[in-house]
């Protein structure tokens, strides 16, 4: 079997694959964010009070880390129509792609919301803020930031894992390649094709990310270095007593 | 319990009970913490509670903000039955959060730990509540925030943020943040236990101020300086137990508790 050049420069930019590439870049945006909103949701059902409610969160969390997310996928597009829920290709696999993220991104939010000092819920319960006021202006505004990574890594595995959604014909980038492949009877090359649009969609995201965490990774306030105009001491001092 | 009372660091007339302790009980699991401790502070009095850590003194506080749940007796502050409600049967039950958070805003609290909110400024940590929570117009509560600036000695800092302040700063700037609400009760938890030495007075001036314009003040401190130039009664706690409640001068030179001439041989 010898590499075609020819093949894999007419594969990588065919319009086929650039349709399969656009596919999957919307499909993973779209599945990210309703799995990051329900996520939110669950994650705050999970610190409910109320034991039902609780209970529903841990076991949703259970179930959806608990099984593959293929098999999730084709139970989703097989057998819920023979129970009377027919849902389309694109519909099943922005289901199961959205349900499985927001189990994981459920975990990854109330860990941030619990690594807010507990001094600030004190702080702000005292001044009379009610727990939707304490959230709003208290918690969430200090959880987002730490937040922020784990969610560019989740971001990164949902492009790769939007993948699997070709098991029920879902036409995304990987589908895609394996039909070039048969065609052209030039697997290698094929393949090759799909890994480089993967690994180019990866790296764009993981330069977003980057820039995102510096954002977000900043002390809260003007850049640390700058000094105090009245003593002259750095300003980023006072912030390692504390 | 009506009858008038002066104080006597100031002379000045007490007013009316504002903070009503009736035996209060705090346990956390099989551990008891507060031992039916009772306790009424006067509008305008200034009541310092000592004590060895783990002796109930800053249980006792946040009992009385209700940040804790207590397990039995009643706690009356500014008027409310904090926390709980009470059927014509004697059984209680806890407040939803939302009755709670309003029975709190009569009343400012600080922490050792200032917890300042990071990620706003100085003026945004002052006027959060007032404007958020009060309703508050922000041209008002940026004009009060600032007086408050002003009154406990930061008026450059409004911009700053937390991390950019020291230690005494910091403190300074939750003392006014919790004063933006026009509280009627200031409770102090050891404010000054997380300073660096040559910051603790800084502080301290603030809270003698305070005092001194009729603030109505719980501290709990290690700080006997600050009980001798600004307490009217000085309490100290063992074992979930008030053992000796005092006037400071008779606290200082003639404790009635042997747990108190104990305490006081160590810290002075």
């Amino acid at each position: 079997m010898s590499w075609s050049w020819d093949h894999f420069m007419r594969f990588l930019f065919s319009e086929y694959m650039l349709n399969g590439v656009w596919t999957t870049i919307w499909l993973a945006t779209l599945a990210m964010l309703i799995g990051c909103t329900l996520g939110v949701i669950i994650a705050f059902m999970k610190m409910s009070r109320n034991i039902a409610v609780r209970t529903f969160a841990n076991t949703y969390i259970w179930l959806w880390r608990g099984t593959p997310l293929l098999v999730q996928m084709v139970i989703i597009y097989t057998v819920l129509p023979k129970v009377g829920l027919k849902l389309g290709v694109i519909e099943s696999a922005i289901i199961a792609l959205s349900l499985h993220e927001a189990a994981y991104f459920a975990e990854i939010v109330r860990s941030g919301i619990l690594s807010v000092n507990k001094g600030q819920d004190d702080a702000s319960r005292a001044l009379g803020m009610t727990w939707a006021q304490r959230m709003r202006y208290v918690i969430v505004p200090q959880a987002t930031r730490i937040v922020i990574p784990p969610l560019g890594n989740q971001f990164n595995l949902m492009i790769k894992t939007t993948s699997l959604a070709s098991v029920i014909s879902m036409e995304e980038l990987f589908r895609r390649t394996q039909q070039l492949a048969q065609i052209e009877f030039k697997v290698l090359e094929a393949y090759m094709c799909a890994a480089c649009w993967y690994l180019l969609m990866t790296t764009i995201w993981g330069q977003i990310q980057k820039m995102l965490e510096a954002h977000y990774d900043r002390p809260f306030g003007p850049v640390a270095d700058a000094a105090d105009p009245k003593s002259g001491k750095p300003l980023g001092d006072a912030a390692a007593q504390v | 319990m009506e009858k008038p009372a002066t104080s006597p660091r100031s002379g000045r007339t007490l007013g009316p009970p504002i903070v009503i302790c009736d035996k209060v009980v705090k346990q956390f699991g099989s551990n008891v913490v507060l031992r039916e401790v009772s306790l009424t502070v006067r509008q305008g009095e200034v009541v310092v509670i000592a004590g060895r850590s783990g002796s109930g003194k800053s249980t006792l506080l946040r009992c009385i903000d209700h940040l804790e749940t207590i397990e039995g007796g009643t706690i009356n502050a500014c008027g409310h039955l904090m926390g709980y409600r009470v059927d014509r049967l004697g059984r209680r039950t806890e407040l939803p959060d939302r009755k709670v958070a309003r029975q709190r805003r009569d009343m400012g609290m600080v922490f050792q730990s200032f917890n300042l909110f990071p990620h706003l400024n100085v003026l945004h940590n002052i006027t959060l509540a007032p404007v958020r929570i009060s309703g508050e117009e922000a041209a008002e509560a940026e004009r009060h925030a600032r007086e408050l600036l002003d009154k406990v000695g930061l008026p450059d800092k409004a911009d700053a943020y937390p991390s950019q302040l020291s230690g005494g700063q910091q403190q300074r700037v939750a003392i006014a943040r919790a004063l933006a609400m026009r509280p009627r009760v200031m409770l102090f938890d050891e404010p000054t236990s997380a300073l660096d030495p040559e910051m603790i007075s800084e502080v301290l001036d603030v809270m003698i101020g305070l005092s001194d314009g009729g603030m109505t003040m719980i501290v709990v401190t290690h700080e006997m300086g600050f009980a001798r130039a600004a307490a009217d009664r000085v309490l100290l706690m063992h074992g979930g137990e008030i053992v000796e409640d005092a006037p400071p001068d008779a606290f200082f030179d003639a404790p009635e508790s042997e747990h108190t001439r104990l305490f006081l041989s160590k810290i002075l």
